[in-house]
């Protein structure tokens, strides 16, 4: 049992976190998340050259092969900082199911381009429900000719506005069951047929509306099998899943350390508010949360990191940085009072993309529902000896 | 980083559930602290501490020399896991013995009090049962405000006071005591010793105190000229605040790792009962389990970040109190969702321990009747965020 991250990865937190803090503070943020693009294409650009998109992506496709807990260390440092960028969406919705499912012809041009270049990619999965059941996948790809023709609406989707390539989630044939017969397709964003829409959220996080009308896709741009693409859904669940977990932990972190020293600071009646009982408990129990939050999301992360992920453990996370997010902004700014109620705090920033994150990759009754079904299957411990 | 228990952590784990499987009855199942309460639920329980002992696990955390295994932090880990998952009784000794007795003696004791009470401890002796004097009429959260004297006079100590919620007195043989041995210092917590007082003196009387559900766990004793040899003093004379830290430390470390096993126990009863009545196919269960089971996670792998820091020779100044403060709120939760599952029936006695209308051997009741008391001893809940508070978050004192 080791709870510490090694020295090598101990070194990719700080440089993340020097990084973010220089060149993406508070003010930065707020400009992004008021921009046309969301995110600084400058900004991408040196994080490219640092090699942050390839730390995940192995060395023959010009990344530097790194551990998943490499790249988890990097999306808790960007929950922590609120950094607006499609770093989840290319590296986390995108590259690691074409690591795994993507033909060696795919993976040398797709991998390298994101590894050196930052070449951007978005998931459309998602449709009008906006839940991720796999019946929800109403999405038509019809095979005409050489090619495949897809019709119908995506929600939600980040950085529509700036992705090059999407991979989207349709329905190639009606089988059986809801998960047989769904396909992943690559599709390049420029291709006729594709309408964006920006959804207004709270977040000013890039969520679009994707329509597609008659977009035409040659039969070679299939990841993985066709109809078979539910797996790589389940396999994009689990570890991109973890990432957003890492994304919140961070964030909640962050939620955590300003209501602390805000407490310290603020006086009335003479004392501290961190003095009073009242204050000082629920700053425990949102440090407790925290703690919690951040340990489940790194066992998870580890097992996935040795090649056994535990579903259980991933909906545990999930669920519990939906709650523990929530739970420590809204805690958090009761404690600030009137002020945290107004856009000139940073911890209404956080508060806003939690209510977005929550729903990213499963709500809790979602993860909820995963678990139960898990543990009604198993048989218990005290009936197995 | 490394969530995996070592093939030795394991085997011990296989080994234990053995003990379990030949030892205790299939239906065995008691409560916290209720091994006090009857007779025969009492003997059986030392009867298991004889055998642990004879395992080595009884006070597998002491070194060789004074009965232990010199176990590690997470085979300690693993034990308490164990014991609280299958509820095995006897693990305790009472209440304080094989806990912070022991190792308290080892840091502060002296060759003679090491030589004369851990081996009866060690050995699983009825003679080796302890029980702790701690909390005083006006001495609870404010533990350094206590009155007991105790005033030298030759050889011995006179000992005057009261103790109060002393758990397991009735079934003790020794009193692990906090006295004030200076009543002229400027600061309270100045001029407190502990002392070793034999239950059966002379002038020492304990009168039960049943609790509102009818069991007898704690006590009151009272201390009326008792004489007790001064060489059962602990460490230094007046020295006792300082000792008392590290006694509680000892008591708090491995709190949460048996609390964990315990509520992994009524999660598994509570999911396998809803089952068997259908209730499993309602929504708001299948959310509330669900809710259950990622609390209950929370606590294991808090209480493993704690067992961590201990394992690398580090003491956790606040660690503990979280855990433990978190589990004194899980268990709230657990036990309530789970007296909703059983619904009327939750409302059974658990004393009447034959009843036809009990579900699940009472389990469930005994923790929701029960947990009160746990959260209230070793330091309150609010006491441990207060612990927090000032040690993790760096605020002041808010008491």
């Amino acid at each position: 049992m080791d709870f510490e991250f090694s020295k090598d990865q101990d070194m990719i937190r700080e440089t993340v976190k020097k990084f973010l803090e220089n060149e993406c503070p508070k003010d930065k943020v707020r400009e992004l998340m008021n921009s046309e693009t969301g995110h600084d294409p400058e900004m991408w650009k040196k994080m490219t050259e640092m090699g942050w998109m390839g730390i995940y992506i192995p060395e023959e496709y010009g990344g530097t092969g790194g551990e998943y807990l490499d790249l988890m260390i990097i999306l808790e440092e960007m929950g922590r900082n609120l950094f607006p960028a499609p770093f989840f969406s290319t590296i986390a919705l995108c590259s690691i199911p074409i690591i795994k499912f993507g033909t060696a012809e795919q993976k040398k041009t797709i991998l390298s381009r994101i590894a050196m270049e930052g070449e951007i990619w978005t998931l459309a999965l998602t449709e009008l429900s906006s839940s991720y059941g796999a019946s929800e996948i109403e999405m038509e790809a019809s095979l005409e000719g050489d090619e495949y023709v897809l019709n119908g609406t995506k929600m939600f989707v980040p950085y529509a506005n700036v992705t090059d390539n999407f991979l989207v989630v349709a329905r190639t044939s009606n089988k059986e069951t809801a998960e047989d017969g769904i396909t992943i397709f690559i599709v390049d964003a420029k291709s006729p047929g594709i309408n964006l829409t920006m959804i207004p959220t709270t977040a000013h996080n890039m969520r679009f509306e994707v329509k597609f009308n008659n977009v035409k896709v040659p039969q070679s741009n299939i990841l993985g099998e066709k109809d078979k693409g539910w797996n790589i859904i389940e396999y994009i669940l689990q570890y991109a899943t973890i990432l957003k977990c890492a994304e919140m932990s961070g964030g909640a972190e962050a939620v955590l350390e300003l209501s602390n020293n805000f407490s310290k600071e603020r006086i009335q009646f003479d004392k501290p508010i961190g003095s009073f009982q009242a204050v000082q408990h629920k700053l425990v129990d949102m440090l407790t949360e925290s703690d919690g939050l951040k340990f489940l999301t790194y066992e998870a992360a580890w097992k996935i990191n040795i090649g056994s992920p535990s579903n259980m453990l991933i909906s545990m996370a999930k669920a519990k940085a939906n709650n523990a997010y929530q739970r420590l902004c809204i805690e958090g700014i009761q404690i600030y009072g009137a002020i945290g109620f107004t856009d000139e705090m940073d911890i209404g920033l956080y508060h806003l993309q939690s209510k977005s994150l929550e729903f990213d990759l499963g709500s809790t009754e979602f993860h909820r529902e995963k678990i139960i079904n898990e543990l009604e299957n198993q048989k218990p411990l005290f009936l197995s000896i | 980083m490394d969530f995996q228990f070592s093939e030795k952590e394991e085997k011990l784990r296989k080994e234990i559930q053995e003990f379990v499987k030949n030892e205790l009855p299939a239906d065995h199942c008691t409560g916290m602290l209720e091994d006090e309460h009857l007779d025969e639920d009492w003997e059986f329980a030392m009867s298991i501490s004889k055998k642990l002992s004879q395992k080595g696990w009884l006070t597998m955390s002491w070194p060789k020399e004074y009965g232990g295994m010199d176990a590690s932090q997470f085979e300690q880990l693993v034990y308490a896991e164990e014991v609280g998952y299958w509820g095995i009784p006897g693990t305790t000794m009472g209440i304080s013995g094989v806990g912070w007795v022991g190792p308290s003696l080892i840091i502060f004791g002296s060759e003679e009090q090491k030589k004369k009470y851990m081996p009866l401890i060690a050995s699983g002796d009825p003679d080796g049962v302890w029980c702790t004097g701690y909390s005083e009429p006006d001495a609870g959260s404010d533990f350094a405000n206590i009155r007991t004297t105790a005033r030298r006079e030759g050889d011995e100590y006179i000992i005057n006071g009261q103790k109060v919620w002393t758990s397991a007195a009735h079934r003790s043989r020794w009193c692990w005591l906090a006295v004030k041995t200076d009543t002229n210092v400027k600061k309270k917590h100045h001029g407190i010793s502990i002392i070793i007082v034999d239950m059966k003196s002379k002038g020492l009387t304990v009168r039960p105190i049943l609790n509102y559900v009818g069991y007898h766990i704690f006590n009151e004793i009272f201390f009326d000229d008792v004489r007790v040899p001064a060489e059962n003093i602990v460490g230094k004379e007046n020295n006792g605040w300082y000792q008392l830290m590290h006694s509680l430390a000892f008591e708090r470390g491995s709190v949460a790792a048996g609390a964990f096993g315990a509520n992994k126990r009524i999660l598994d009863e509570l999911v396998q009962y809803s089952k068997e009545t259908g209730q499993i196919k309602n929504p708001y269960i299948r959310q509330s389990l669900a809710d259950l089971a990622i609390e209950i996670e929370t606590l294991k792998i808090l209480s493993y970040q704690t067992i961590f820091l201990m394992s690398k020779g580090t003491i956790p100044i606040y660690e503990p109190s979280r855990d433990k403060a978190f589990n004194d709120f899980l268990m709230d939760k657990l036990s309530s969702i789970g007296t909703g599952i059983l619904g009327a029936y939750s409302q059974i006695d658990p004393l009447d321990k034959n009843s036809k209308w009990s579900k699940l051997q009472s389990r469930i009741e005994k923790l929701y009747w029960g947990f009160l008391g746990i959260a209230i001893a070793a330091g309150t809940t609010y006491n441990q965020k207060n612990i927090v508070g000032q040690f993790a978050l760096q605020q002041p004192k808010s008491y």
